[in-house]
């Protein structure tokens, strides 16, 4: 078990989503970096849909009531367990008792702490993740209090220090500034509903992340950009990623907690492989989109998937010497 | 178990693809060394950790980080400007002094006991192997 001695904001249970009840208008839910949760749980042998905490604001400081195997992934931290450093995605073990404390986030938005076997709440409708819309889900389908105590299942795993390359470095960017996100994205639905002028103004522009920005979606700041003649739509079915353009013209992007359906016009899709940039970029720092084909989207997302089978390949690589080494 | 011809050319081929010269695996009943000739690699990695070593005490009571597993020193994170430890640093045991990238993965090199830090032997980006002497600790009194 882990007790939270210390949280800010919405720091929830997710895993990577509720995928199977779209059709009834329950949204997906899940990591906003479903790519760091996936790591924490491959360096600690998890099935990779084990659930994990998401932690978006700091202080966090939380209590291991046993010995167990532990990960941070996703943002850049400062982390001290009992005195001793824990470097940016990292596993470590906590002793019965340890405190880990979360010190600062010197970049990125979410930190994912994963354990050894996963924290161990209900499935409620195939998945553990916390549902804010639907309170339900994860624990008590809200999101984390001081004082509540997560179980963790057991693991039998027996795990040393390690570390990984962050994503950001292994799947960086061409001509990525600091404090600027590029997110490629396919063009929607009414994207022919702006003029040449007014599509143009979305690529070049830089948006600022407003802090009206969460779970739910990422409200943008910039030129306002308009369709040619205002579109009224009937309410349809979306996806986080899709990018709606409300009558003030200020791009909303829908994340993981979005509803699974709206009227706004679409003008363009974040494609799945950058989605996680998304949930990575700060508040108050800026995002450009990058137009892409769909062929290079899915080629994007199998460069993600690339990533991912060699981490999977090293770990198990790096498992089997030490386990010939100690036998 | 006995150590098996097949287990040999693998092991030999692992160590010609890390770029590790020499591996000893010593069980009860057999012991096996194997040595790749690695001549010109071993001559330009040597160069430049010499002029950085001191020359040592008459008596070296100095204890010695090494690399646990083949690959490519690294003395800070990526994602930082400060190396894990730096000359004249007080650490304890188990204290991280740098990693050992292997693929996707850092290794951590830990200091075998407590003390200063002396010298970071190893250069960041060199080649490591097992048993790679990595930073040089002055242990306590």
């Amino acid at each position: 078990m882990i007790e939270i001695l210390s949280v800010t904001g919405p720091a929830s249970v997710q895993d990577l989503g509720r995928f199977d009840q779209y059709r009834f208008g329950v949204g997906t839910s899940g990591a906003m970096d479903d790519v760091a949760l996936r790591a924490g749980n491959i360096l600690l042998g998890n099935d990779e849909n084990a659930a994990g905490i998401e932690i978006p604001m700091l202080p966090f400081k939380l209590r291991f009531d046993r010995n167990m195997a532990f990960a941070l992934t996703g943002a850049d931290v400062e982390a001290e367990i009992s005195g001793r450093v824990i470097p940016p995605w990292w596993r470590s073990r906590a002793r019965t008792g340890d405190v880990l404390t979360i010190k600062a986030m010197p970049r990125g938005a979410r930190l994912y702490l994963t354990v050894g076997g996963g924290i161990d709440v209900p499935m409620v409708l195939g998945s553990r993740s916390t549902q804010f819309r639907g309170e339900f889900g994860g624990w008590h389908g809200r999101p984390l209090q001081v004082g509540d105590i997560l179980p963790c299942a057991a693991s039998t795993a027996t795990i040393g220090e390690l570390g990984v390359e962050p994503a950001e470095i292994t799947l960086a960017r061409p001509n990525t500034a600091a404090d600027e996100t590029i997110v490629r994205v396919v063009i929607a639905g009414e994207y022919d509903g702006f003029d040449a002028a007014t599509q143009a103004l979305f690529w070049s522009s830089s948006w600022k992340i407003t802090p009206q920005s969460n779970r739910y979606g990422y409200r943008l700041q910039g030129p306002a950009v308009k369709p040619k003649a205002p579109i009224e739509k009937r309410s349809h079915g979306i996806v986080p990623g899709v990018i709606q353009i409300p009558p003030n013209g200020q791009p909303i992007i829908q994340m993981r907690d979005a509803q699974t359906s709206g009227g706004y016009p679409k003008i363009a899709t974040v494609i799945g492989a950058d989605l996680w940039r998304v949930g990575q970029a700060r508040l108050g720092s800026r995002l450009r989109f990058e137009q892409t084909a769909y062929t290079d989207a899915l080629a994007a997302e199998a460069e993600m998937s690339a990533y991912l089978d060699r981490l999977r390949t090293n770990v198990r690589l790096v498992e089997e010497t030490r386990i010939c080494r100690s036998s | 178990m006995p150590i098996k011809l097949t287990d040999i050319a693998r092991l030999a081929q692992i160590l010609e693809k890390s770029g590790v010269d020499t591996i000893e695996i010593e069980e009860p009943g057999q012991s096996l060394k194997l040595v790749v000739d690695t001549g010109p690699r071993m001559a330009a990695s040597a160069a430049p950790a010499a002029p950085a070593a001191p020359a040592a005490p008459a008596i070296d009571h100095s204890v010695i980080a090494k690399a646990d597993v083949a690959g490519h020193f690294l003395a800070a994170h990526p994602w930082r400007d400060q190396p894990f430890v730096a000359q004249g640093q007080r650490i304890e045991a188990g204290t991280t002094v740098g990693l050992v990238k292997i693929g996707l993965l850092y290794a951590p090199i830990v200091a075998p006991a407590a003390g200063t830090v002396d010298a970071v032997i190893a250069e960041t980006g060199a080649t490591v192997g097992y048993g790679t002497p990595i930073v040089r600790i002055r242990p306590l009194s």
